[in-house]
């Protein structure tokens, strides 16, 4: 190549480049330009906006937070009322977003890395079962599969919230959820404090100095195991040296029998009626006693859920062993004689249907509560009277001080979600002096007990949902579940690159050093698969949160589907966008900050 | 002398693969039996009730909301028109045997078989229209016929796309007052044909903006880089579903309009749909950006091509190729969440499905026919979805991402 073909300035005799050709000129200017064009551009947008709000009466400040909201939530980890302001209610949307994206991240982590490594299996089954899984899952919206575990978890059963699955132990399942017996700090918590902080200091001297000496003596070993024990031992023993507090100066017991309502708190004045100032007493148990009353319901002629539920009656759930004596039957024993109707108990003395022995074999077969001569298939009506003598039922307040008695409901309507009325249960007097549906105020003894530090609250079904124990709703559920399967199927496929990536040789070294499959998996493969796994495995977790914002459609309430309710109540729709989108960075922000650290811990590791 | 051994155990055969493959070990074996007995259990009583309880009349009585929601009925014939076209021009691009283009030949085949499917279920299904689904049946094939015939058409395909996308807007929206070709307001789109408006809009138009939002963000110039930087990472941090929320707000008072129905709902999704789409296609183009070797740019820039024309000509092509896999991904995931239009009240083929669960006849089920709705719904984005993410990971291999 000759020098003659190249073109250009020769050396030497270079020109100053016209300013309008200077590449940092052009540069600045055009950034100038660029900019000039966006404060134009906001400054239009702004004037818009305000003109716009102006007449359609939109606001566009932040007083709204402190004004009292009014709206119902049915679920917050932090005490709620309607009385509450609109900030308080955001704060509870924020929280429910974090109760459900924490969690759900942990279990979908768990079930994707199950599937990821089910998917590399020797098992043909488990293979095409993975296989199965995260194309069917990952492939379908996420909305169609809340819409059905939201209906699959709230559909199957007739009014399931009086008829639910009790778990041993004293839990319930049904169509609203789960509640599990929980265990809650009670008024004499205080006094344990020091002893768990003890623990936790003891526990983490424990482990520190353990670790130091497996360190210096070069050994592998177990540090953590003796850490937890010791902090557990110093633990226990201050709640066993606690014992039982005696309850706080002039705690009483008001109760409210229209609703039912027992309500714990610091009678300071002696009224024993609750004024404003008195504070309640958080998770106080109480035993309540009942002389005599009773219950009447009439029998259910109501086609649910692809079940016909003919003859049937439902109280709230009771246990036979609450009562001293307990009578269940009709309310006109000659009239259902003369039926010739009887009752079969599905759980005494709570739920029953009423039928006619029609084989005459003595019990109710399938279909005997339905009347053959009718025309159209009708069941039984009949009144069924529950009567009872000392029933007694130890509660546990919730944090408000509050606990619900069953039996002193003097209505319990129950509207199911698919529009099934259940019909009022009527209270009535005593069956000495009483007439049929007569509503009678009964009258109820309060025995407070003392309580150690921690008091274990079972969940019950005073009336139409639950109270006391720990709840997670079917809102809560369906969400959940929906978010945890869906991300698993991603979850998956990143664990199964990840464990693909890991050189084969690493697992014939594995092998060849003696180790087992499972140890090979847990030591060589799996760790360093970790590496590869945990970036995109961030990003998943990152798109779980904000996915959960799909909470409308399973009736859960969260940040966004609050926020659009106070953007409706209030009108103050710019700031409440502005809100949303600051949670969602914020909550994105802090999570990859977290994660990433992890992140930069584990790839510490490597050379 | 020796004594006779038992023959070898069979290395190949169904026996061996059992064997291998289904009861390796004990704990294989358990697996196998229980899992197997689950499975079995499982799609018994699922396609037990698929046949015998569920109540699918419900949904092939409203087949017709479900494809189009309340377009007139006497205008249907121009989104079959419009279907036909768009048959005729992947027929025209399945034909022939070009090598260098068989990818784009693979995935105008899945779409085409897709495509096919459908017509077929509508057919069965939708009866009413059979002569629709037979035109566009015979438009699929005519251009399979034609590209055959005269592969020089196949060259023009590009011009006869982006023509396709004019005629198609035009015979859905109208363009008269009156007559055959009047308007049709936005608010009686919906069912499937409003999910698709929704995907492929919103995929071809963030496309280009998520190029000129991925050369903003690796620009020297830092005003254009921080403002590129803070849209894309905001708009990310976001779900989609808020985004179209604050969309239906915010887009009206932006204009400085005071009625919020002087846009259409459509109008407002569309551009929360296509901003979004866009964040994250900067984001898949970046990452093709950046496999590009520096090279590249350098020799570029040493041949005397300008800075545009380096981008244009030599960064460009290499890196969209490089991420046409993601990008197909990401038309997944758009196709998937157009679902959450619901929220600013568009009917598209998710939210149809209530209105059919809300219907009279639909209640008077017992129980409800929400099951059978989800079911219904699953299968059919499962069917697209699962067709693109097919033809994406064929594309995967054909073009070696990632294996090299």
């Amino acid at each position: 190549m000759s020098a003659e073909t190249i073109r250009g300035p020769a050396v030497g005799t270079r020109q100053r480049i016209p300013f309008y050709r200077n590449v940092k000129t052009i540069g600045v200017l055009a950034q100038a330009v660029f900019a000039a064009v966006l404060v134009l551009a906001a400054y239009v947008v702004y004037r818009n906006v305000t003109s716009a709000m102006a007449a359609s009466n939109l606001r566009g400040d932040f007083g709204f937070l402190d004004q009292r909201a009014g709206i119902p939530l049915a679920e917050s980890p932090i005490r709620y009322t309607g009385e509450n302001t609109y900030g308080r209610a955001f704060l509870v949307g924020v929280l429910n977003t974090l109760r459900v994206a924490i969690v759900g991240v942990a279990l979908a982590t768990v079930l994707g890395i199950a599937i990821g490594v089910m998917r590399l299996s020797r098992n043909f089954l488990m293979r095409a079962f993975a296989t199965l899984y995260v194309e069917t899952l990952r492939n379908t919206p996420l909305a169609v599969q809340i819409i059905f575990w939201y209906t699959a978890l709230l559909t199957p059963l007739p009014p399931r919230i009086l008829n639910p699955v009790e778990l041993p132990g004293g839990g319930y399942v049904s169509n609203l959820g789960v509640a599990l017996p929980w265990p809650y700090p009670s008024y004499h918590f205080g006094a344990w404090l020091p002893y768990v902080i003890a623990g936790v200091v003891v526990g983490a001297a424990v482990w520190w100095l353990r670790r130091r000496q497996l360190r210096l003596a070069d050994r592998p070993g177990n540090a953590l195991g003796p850490g937890l024990l010791a902090g557990l031992l110093v633990m226990v023993a201050g709640y066993l040296a606690v014992g039982k507090g005696p309850l706080p100066e002039a705690t009483t017991a008001s109760f409210r029998e229209a609703s039912g309502v027992v309500t714990v708190f610091r009678d300071l004045n002696g009224d024993g009626v609750k004024q404003a100032s008195e504070p309640f007493v958080p998770y106080a148990a109480v035993t309540a006693r009942i002389g005599e009353g009773g219950l009447q319901v009439q029998t259910q002629n109501l086609v649910e859920s692809r079940r016909y539920v003919y003859g049937r009656f439902y109280f709230p759930p009771l246990r036979e062993s609450e009562f001293d004596e307990l009578e269940v039957g009709f309310a006109d024993p000659e009239d259902a004689a003369e039926r010739d109707l009887a009752i079969h108990f599905f759980s005494y003395p709570s739920r029953g249907v009423v039928y006619r022995d029609l084989d005459g074999d003595g019990a109710w077969d399938r279909g005997e509560e339905i009347d053959p001569e009718a025309s159209s298939p009708r069941g039984y009506s009949a009144a069924i009277r529950l009567s009872f003598r000392g029933f007694e039922r130890t509660l546990v307040a919730d944090r408000n001080g509050e606990a619900r008695l069953p039996i002193f409901a003097t209505d319990f309507a129950v509207q199911e979600s698919r529009g099934v009325n259940i019909s009022p249960a009527q209270l009535f007097a005593p069956p000495a002096g009483g007439g049929q549906g007569e509503k009678e105020p009964l009258e109820a003894d309060f025995t407070l007990l003392e309580s150690r530090p921690l008091v274990l609250s079972k969940p019950t079904i005073p009336i139409s949902k639950y109270e006391g124990g720990f709840r997670l709703s079917e809102k809560y559920l369906a969400l959940l579940l929906a978010l945890v399967v869906y991300t698993a199927s991603f979850i998956a496929e990143i664990v199964r690159a990840g464990l693909q990536a890991v050189p084969k040789g690493q697992r014939e070294a594995a092998k060849a050093l003696g180790l087992s499959d499972s140890q090979a998996f847990r030591f060589v493969i799996f760790p360093q698969a970790m590496r590869v796994i945990l970036p995109p495995l961030i990003s998943q977790f990152l798109n779980l949160t904000k996915n959960s914002s799909l909470a409308p459609l399973a009736a859960y309430s969260e940040l966004f589907a609050i926020s659009i309710i106070i953007a409706n109540q209030t009108g103050a729709s710019v700031p409440a966008t502005i809100m949303i989108i600051a949670a969602y960075l914020a909550i994105s922000l802090v999570f990859a900050l977290v994660l990433n650290a992890v992140n930069a811990r584990m790839a510490l590791v490597e050379r | 002398m020796i004594e006779a051994r038992k023959p070898p155990v069979r290395q190949t055969g169904p026996v061996a693969w059992a064997r291998r493959n289904l009861f390796g070990s004990v704990g294989d074996t358990i697996v196998t039996l229980v899992g197997g007995g689950l499975l079995l259990w499982a799609v018994y009583s699922f396609v037990g009730w698929v046949f015998t309880g569920a109540h699918w009349e419900q949904i092939w009585n409203n087949i017709k909301l479900f494809a189009v929601y309340r377009y007139p009925v006497h205008l249907l014939w121009r989104p079959f028109t419009m279907v036909a076209l768009v048959m005729f021009l992947l027929g025209i691009g399945a034909a022939g045997d070009r090598s260098e283009d068989a990818i784009v030949r693979g995935v105008y085949r899945w779409f085409m078989y897709a495509a096919g499917a459908l017509a077929v279920v509508g057919l069965l299904f939708w009866p009413s229209v059979r002569f629709g689904w037979l035109a566009v049946a015979l438009a699929g094939l005519a251009g399979l016929a034609l590209g055959t015939a005269a592969p020089a058409v196949r060259r023009r395909l590009g011009w006869m796309w982006g023509a396709s996308v004019v005629v198609a807007f035009l015979l859905l929206y109208g363009v008269f007052d009156s007559g055959p070709l009047q308007h049709v307001n936005t608010r009686l789109w919906g069912g499937f044909l409003l999910t698709m408006v929704l995907s492929v809009v919103g995929i071809v138009v963030s496309f280009p903006l998520g190029i000129l939002l991925a050369l903003g963000r690796r620009s020297q110039l830092p005003v254009i880089k921080v403002v590129c930087i803070t849209f894309i990472e905001v708009v990310r941090g976001a779900p989609l579903i808020t985004w179209l929320f604050i969309a239906s707000l915010l887009v009206p008072l932006l204009l400085g309009l005071s009625d919020p129905d002087s846009i259409s709902a459509l109008a407002r999704a569309l551009v929360a749909v296509t901003l979004f789409s866009a964040a994250y296609m900067a984001e898949n183009v970046r990452g093709g950006l950046q496999a590009v070797p520096r090279g590249q740019t350098e020799a570029a820039r040493a041949l005397g091509l300008s800075g545009w024309q380096t981008t244009l000509l030599i960064v460009l092509p290499q890196a969209l190729r490089a991420v046409i896999p993601a990008i197909v991904g990401q038309a997944i995931g758009l196709f998937k969440d157009t679902s959450l239009v619901f929220i600013v009240g568009l009917f598209d083929f998710f939210n149809v499905a209530d209105v059919v669960a809300n219907q009279p006849s639909s209640l008077l089920v017992p129980g409800g026919i929400r099951m059978e709705l989800s079911v219904f719904l699953a299968v059919v984005y499962w069917f697209f979805a699962y067709r693109m993410s097919v033809a994406s990971r064929q594309l995967e291999t054909q073009l070696g991402v990632g294996v090299r």
